[in-house]
């Protein structure tokens, strides 16, 4: 399990801090390190991308959405597996994004248990 | 008039006239001559001379100087040729001399009799016209007197007359029926005992000392009187009676009791309508207050569960739990937050004017309204002053008028190509007031540009076309201005003013 958690990097894209700053607690909580990111831009030009293993992004944020940016890595055959969580999602939204290869979509608030269940599913731990 | 009509006859009848004035020279001389030969016939004394000179003045007093001198020479001839035509003729020249001196001084006599007589008339016709002109003046004086007592009695106000000892003089109909009692028996009656002691030294006394002290006075007070609960508006003017000293209060009182209603009713219906503004308002934001208050609530929740996990480990990591529980309670004294200020903009209640944080206020606002800019990428800016001073107005219609402005401003952006970008900013005006610009680079404002503060002027699909109506309302209301310009390159700017106030101000105000 420890092998698992150092390799695998999580990356959080929200734009809002409290939850950002939530996110990372728990997955830290649950043995997990993570990397937070204000906005889809600010993720992409970091880098990390390339090393993330599991992406929890947030749909609607100033700039680029969290459907742009799963396009955008999508474009780069970059297919990190994906969570998006939303504050307002539909069925519209949530059947395009796991069209898209997202792997789970969870509307504000979450139920924690899932989340963590689909962070490990994303990383086979 | 007789004078006149003398005149008349004398011109109508000169021949009578002259006849009767010589007839009366020849009728006195003739009674001289009768009673001389009767006194002759019975040997009594010889008084002829006597007898003629009073024929001479009769004459002269009666028919004037041209008959009297004929009556003197005719009595002169009589005596000379009747009456002791024996007597030398130096005597009969002495007799002829008397009455000629006596004709004389019957002249100036009756000259003098005539300047008198003339005196008297002329003095008579002055009384005449005095007395006329006194009638004149008593017959306009009763038709003032009238006049002011029909104004008095017929008056549709409340009218009356209190002296200085408080005790009312006169009283119309009017006030008699506000007080349900005959006006006679109001007469003489003090204040105090009509309208009861505390209300008379708590209002009316204030009110009829500043009076009598000179000053028009006016209050306008809630009445208890015989037609239940009345609003009156009544004025109290100081009455002079010719001195300088004020003698008595006039006093007016006019029932805007139906007046007062309407205004109230017509306040609370824009009070109503205000409301339903703000409701409809955050009906439009439901999605993204929605969003904006599930954002702590998703965070609080997540920290509740990590403070869970770190609590439940093998070995519990109370300092991990507790940071988790510490930001659960941030989260959700954040969502409370969020809460509270929606509750406060669809507050229903009277108004009340405060000193307010302007930019506290507009930072509120743009932090309710960021999620909806958001969604239609709009970037929303607040470029404030840290420093800004206070205004005085009432804040929940404030941000009622902000957030009225903000959704215009992300309306007409929607579909608009890039950059879309709402900036509120804050001056300094004239008259010690602070000017706020909304502007936005939007689809601009119509060609009638006034038109958009119509009441249902609306270029929404689903607008009713009251926010701006409503908007300019509320800060007229707080004695600012509300207008529009563009905002070049495109796009509208809205500017309204406020007052800039401090607390002390504020409760003078109040």
């Amino acid at each position: 399990m420890s092998r698992c958690e150092e390799n695998k990097l999580v990356a959080i894209v929200d734009d809002d801090d409290d939850v950002r700053a939530a996110l990372h607690g728990l997955l830290k909580a649950v043995g997990f390190s993570s990397h937070c990111f204000e906005s889809a831009e600010a993720f992409l030009s970091s880098g990390y991308y390339r090393t993330t293993r599991c992406l929890i992004a947030d749909i609607r944020m100033p700039g680029m959405s969290g459907l742009e940016l799963q396009a955008r890595l999508n474009a780069e055959h970059c297919r990190i597996p994906t969570i998006f969580i939303t504050a307002h999602g539909d069925e519209e939204m949530r059947f395009k994004a796991l069209r898209a290869g997202a792997v789970e979509f969870l509307p504000k608030p979450f139920d924690d248990q899932v989340l963590i269940e689909s962070v490990r599913a994303a990383l086979h731990c | 008039m007789t004078n006149g009509q003398d005149k008349t006859d004398m011109e109508a009848r000169p021949a009578w006239h002259f006849a009767r004035r010589y007839g009366l020279a020849l009728a006195s001389v003739g009674a001289a001559f009768v009673l001389e030969s009767v006194f002759l016939h019975f040997h009594l004394p010889q008084a002829f001379g006597l007898f003629a000179v009073s024929a001479i003045a009769v004459t002269f007093w009666y028919s004037g100087t041209a008959p009297g001198v004929f009556a003197a020479v005719l009595a002169s001839i009589v005596r000379d040729y009747y009456f002791e035509p024996q007597i030398s003729t130096d005597s009969r020249l002495l007799f002829d001399l008397v009455f000629l001196v006596f004709a004389l001084l019957m002249t100036r006599v009756v000259k003098e009799r005539n300047l008198l007589e003339r005196r008297v008339a002329a003095r008579t016709a002055e009384l005449m016209r005095s007395n006329d002109e006194l009638k004149r003046e008593i017959a306009e004086r009763n038709q003032a007197e009238y006049l002011t007592g029909q104004v008095f009695e017929s008056s549709p106000d409340a009218m009356l007359i209190i002296g200085t000892d408080y005790i009312y003089t006169r009283a119309n109909p009017v006030h008699a029926r506000y007080w349900g009692r005959p006006a006679d028996s109001i007469v003489g009656m003090s204040v105090t005992n009509l309208v009861g002691a505390d209300f008379f030294e708590q209002k009316i006394r204030p009110a009829l000392d500043r009076c009598f002290a000179g000053e028009d006075t006016r209050i306008e007070e809630w009445f208890d009187n015989a037609l239940g609960r009345r609003f009156l508006a009544v004025s109290y003017s100081p009455l002079r009676r010719g001195s300088e000293r004020v003698e008595a209060a006039l006093v007016i009182s006019r029932d805007l009791t139906e007046h007062v209603l309407a205004s109230e009713a017509l306040r609370q219906a824009q009070a109503d309508l205000a409301h339903a503004n703000r409701m409809t308002t955050m009906g439009e934001l439901t999605a993204s207050l929605a969003h904006e208050v599930n954002q702590p609530i998703a965070a609080a929740s997540t920290c509740a569960s990590t403070c869970v996990l770190w609590l439940t480990r093998d070995e519990p990591d109370v300092a991990e739990a507790r940071e988790a529980a510490l930001g659960a309670v941030r989260n959700a004294k954040r969502a409370a937050d969020i809460i509270n200020g929606i509750r406060a903009i669809s507050r229903k209640g009277g108004s009340r004017r405060q000193p307010v944080d302007m930019s506290e206020l507009i930072q509120e606002i743009v932090s309710l309204l960021r999620n909806e800019a958001q969604r239609y990428s709009i970037q929303i800016r607040a470029e404030l002053d840290a420093d800004l001073p206070k205004v005085v107005a009432d804040s929940v219609q404030v941000q009622q008028v902000m957030m009225n402005l903000i959704m215009n401003g992300i309306d007409a952006m929607k579909d608009v190509d890039q950059p879309r970008e709402l900036v509120i900013r804050a001056q300094p005006a004239e008259d010690r007031q602070l000017m706020f610009i909304v502007s936005d680079t939007g689809i601009g404002l119509p060609q009638q540009t006034n038109k958009i503060f119509d009441a249902f002027f609306t270029t929404k699909p689903h607008g009713i076309g009251m926010g701006l109506r409503i908007s300019r309302s509320i800060v007229e209301s707080h004695g600012g201005r509300l207008w529009a310009a563009a905002n070049p390159p495109r796009g509208a700017g809205f500017y309204f003013t406020l007052p800039i106030g401090t607390a002390i101000e504020a409760d003078g105000k109040e």
